[in-house]
């Protein structure tokens, strides 16, 4: 998932969203899909922006907000650049999902589904992502981790801040 | 076997051979074990030693245990599965083959066997091996052998065959009759006769119908339908396909995926780009006149959107949410059309049916539920991982032939969760149930989707009941009062006996609220919510009195109720278990048995994990 550094408010203009909804023909039934491609893009969905696909697609607001809300995938919030889905699923709730959880609260300071204050955590335990056999383990952005424990998360997390802060040096020097 | 036997479906993939071929196993389980860094690995080794080699990437075979996995085929020989691949053994399998065209003994788990290919001796064959001696695969037959991003390997292995028989040699009636002569149940866990659901789509009248696959596979411990939609996705592709022609006058499906699992969508996305390339999906189908697409619908994390009316909610953009049937999908489904919705695993089938007769499937399986099974063996078990098996086989020789029994040897088996959230816990005195829909009901589980997970005496019953129930309770959608509050209610309930506040009658309180929430809910996931409890009371009563009247927990795992100690005789005095107490509970002096407050103890466990010496429980 390749979501853009959200770490200010994000801004999009009509223009944008008009053409996301065009895209999938401004469609009732693809209330779901626009979300998601604007989310992917964006990194969560604003609310002056669920107001605008309402308009294009002639969906009331309290309706398009009961689609947002209904499904846990969707955000209201900017969230953090790393988003740390750790399984709480049967399996590794069996092998002690709830440790690595408390863990990375401990670590972060930060409770489920809140950022780190510097957004670039974003703690957010989920249920089965299907890796039963490598219990307990967490999806960062995209990748699987498996065989986890309190000690390798911590490892991780200052694994992930030192790619952040590699990529930022990256992004600061200029083109070659 | 199936359709072929794995040797004969090797044979199609490896009659032209002449190179060395790599395969790796690279579904969600073997990348999250590290095949992605052991690829670039072997990659490196490869070109340091000057060797060409085709190197492949592969589904999942079930043994989750062992990844990440890598297998070696020299040409002539048979192919040699490699387990807990690292970095340091590669040089040394490499030298074993390349070197002295051998095999390196240390490593390898078995082999298998290439039709025309030649044995390497001293090695099992895949099939001898403990974990796939009770196994019999048919819809996972293609898992981790073929390259599931590779339409020439399904096809090389049988695959599209089904298609043209069907569209050249039979009528949908033909098609429908095979699929209820094969006695097929769907695999979802509904567990609904696939031949008369056809045969009921076909009978609505309508000029406009649809095929669902239900991919929303949500119930925690199961990745039955992940294995299948990386690891061979053309099949269930073919699948919808049979359904479209079966049922009539439809010209789209909708593949409904959950999106947490990203690698499954983008394998079947390629799938279905290569299938339209070679005209197995969109107009005039091999000239045949018959037409049909597929569309990939992405879910957004909701699991009672696999409960067949929610998910059609969702799938047309609204909230997903169940609506009471009548009408049946059958009648009334996607835009108020016709709909057949099927799972994965139930459409990964259809395609081996139709080739060998419904007589050849229901041959294999148990009076009632004809066929295999799969199922996702996890928890405290020494070989997890996604197995295959003909139903009715007993519940014992999942766990401890093909299970290899329990992961901690000293820790003895308590329970099998089967069926997720909607299941139950079936005990020791239950191991001889034969698994298949109407007995494992019996025993106060259901089959469901196909999760197993074991438990051992480390784990805590009630626990586990109230971890049912909070997923349950938090995927609630709401429509229906009995469903939204009777599990809130009853997860207050089991949430105060785990913290040692339960009180008499708490029990049948619980059993009086699950009758309810079970009779007078809308749908599937509130009728089956209290199972999880019914089954662990039905079973483990004492456990659950233990918890409200000793405020006990035999588990160890409910942390308000456990006291830890310093047993004194075993305490050797180190002092490891003092600095790493967080809230500074345990006291220690030099020479001095510790000793733990427990007014300010936490119950985190440091102590006891600190404790080389086990003096603290």
């Amino acid at each position: 998932m390749a979501h853009s550094d959200n770490a200010a408010t994000i801004h999009i203009t009509d223009e944008e969203i008009d053409h996301i909804c065009d895209e999938f023909g401004n469609r009732e039934g693809a209330v779901v899909q626009i979300l998601q491609t604007i989310q992917d893009k964006y990194g969560y969905v604003p609310a002056e922006v669920l107001e605008r696909v309402g308009e294009d697609l002639g969906i009331p607001h309290s309706k398009m907000f009961g689609v947002l809300t209904f499904y846990s995938q969707f955000y209201r919030e900017p969230r953090g650049k790393f988003i740390l889905k750790v399984c709480v699923g049967t399996a590794c709730h069996v092998r002690g999902a709830g440790l690595l959880v408390d863990k990375i609260k401990e670590n972060l300071h930060i409770e489920e589904g809140e950022n780190t204050e510097d957004m670039m955590f974003t703690l957010e335990p989920v249920s089965c992502l299907g890796s039963c056999a490598l219990a307990p383990m967490a999806m960062v952005n995209g990748n699987t981790y498996g065989k986890l424990s309190g000690d390798k998360m911590v490892d991780l997390l200052k694994q992930f801040r030192e790619e952040a802060s590699g990529a930022e040096e990256a992004e600061a020097a200029p083109a070659s | 076997m199936a359709t072929q036997t794995v040797e004969e479906m090797a044979a199609g993939l490896f009659h032209d051979v002449a190179i060395p071929t790599i395969h790796i196993g690279m579904a969600t389980c073997g990348l999250a074990a590290g095949a992605r860094s052991i690829e670039e690995l072997v990659i490196k080794e490869l070109e340091k030693r000057g060797i060409e080699a085709r190197i492949i990437p592969t589904g999942c075979i079930g043994m989750c245990h062992n990844e990440p996995l890598v297998d070696i085929t020299m040409p002539g020989m048979y192919r040699v599965s490699y387990r807990n691949v690292k970095a340091l053994i590669i040089p040394q399998i490499f030298d074993a083959h390349f070197g002295k065209g051998e095999f390196a003994k240390k490593y390898a788990v078995c082999q298998i066997p290439i039709a025309g290919h030649k044995a390497y001796e001293g090695l099992p064959l895949m099939a001898e091996t403990g974990f796939f001696k009770g196994q019999v695969k048919i819809v996972s037959s293609r898992c981790g052998l073929i390259d599931p991003s590779s339409i020439d390997d399904y096809i090389a292995t049988d695959g599209y065959r089904a298609l043209r028989k069907m569209l050249t040699e039979m009528t949908p009636e033909m098609v429908i009759d095979e699929m209820t002569k094969s006695g097929l149940r769907g695999r979802g866990g509904g567990g609904f006769y696939t031949g008369l659901k056809w045969k009921l789509t076909r009978q609505s009248p309508g000029e406009e119908k649809y095929v669902v696959c239900n991919a929303d596979e949500g119930d925690p411990g199961a990745f039955m339908d992940r294995s299948i939609l990386e690891g061979d996705p053309h099949s269930v592709l073919e699948g919808m396909l049979a359904a479209a022609f079966a049922i009539g006058n439809s010209k789209k499906g909708y593949i409904y995926c959950r999106a947490e699992y990203p690698l499954a969508i983008k394998r079947l996305r390629k799938a279905i780009d290569d299938a339209r390339e070679r005209n197995f999906l969109g107009d005039n189908i091999l000239g045949t006149g018959f037409s049909f697409d597929i569309t990939i619908k992405e879910g957004a994390g909701a699991y009672v959107c696999g409960e067949e009316t929610a998910l059609l909610a969702s799938l047309m953009g609204e909230r997903g949410m169940p609506w009471p049937k009548p009408p049946f999908p059958a009648q009334k489904g996607v835009w108020g059309k016709p709909t057949v919705i099927n799972n994965v695993e139930t459409l990964g089938n259809v395609g081996h049916i139709i080739l060998n007769g419904g007589d050849w499937y229901a041959s294999y399986g148990s009076e009632k539920t004809k066929g295999t099974k799969t199922f996702a063996l996890t928890g405290s078990i020494k070989n997890s991982g996604l197995i295959e098996v003909p139903a009715g086989t007993p519940l014992r020789s999942i766990v401890f032939d093909i299970g290899g029994g329990m992961l901690e040897k000293k820790i003895p088996f308590k329970a099998a969760q089967l069926g997720g959230p909607s299941g139950g816990c079936i005990p020791a005195s239950g191991l001889d149930t034969p698994v298949d829909f109407e007995n494992v009901i019996a025993a106060g589980a259901i089959m469901g989707s196909g999760g197993i997970v074991i438990m051992d005496e480390a784990s805590c019953i009630v626990d586990t009941a109230k971890f049912f129930l909070k997923f349950t309770q938090d995927e609630s959608c709401g429509e229906c009062t009995p469903c939204r509050v009777g599990s809130k209610i009853m997860l207050e309930i089991l949430t105060r006996i785990t913290e040692g506040k339960g009180q008499e009658g708490d029990l049948d309180e619980l059993i009086r609220l699950s009758m309810y929430v079970k009779s007078n809910s809308l749908c599937g996931l509130g009728a089956a919510a209290p199972n999880p409890v019914l089954s662990t009371i039905r079973y483990f009563r004492e456990e659950f009195e233990a918890h409200i009247r000793d405020k006990h927990c035999p588990g160890t795992v409910c942390a308000n109720l456990i006291k830890y100690v310093v047993i004194e005789e075993d305490c050797t005095t180190c002092g490891l278990c003092e600095p790493v107490c967080p809230t500074g509970s345990v006291t220690w002096d030099k020479g001095e048995v510790a000793h733990i407050n427990l007014e300010t103890c936490i119950r985190c466990k440091a102590c006891v994990d600190a404790c080389k010496f086990r003096a603290i429980i």
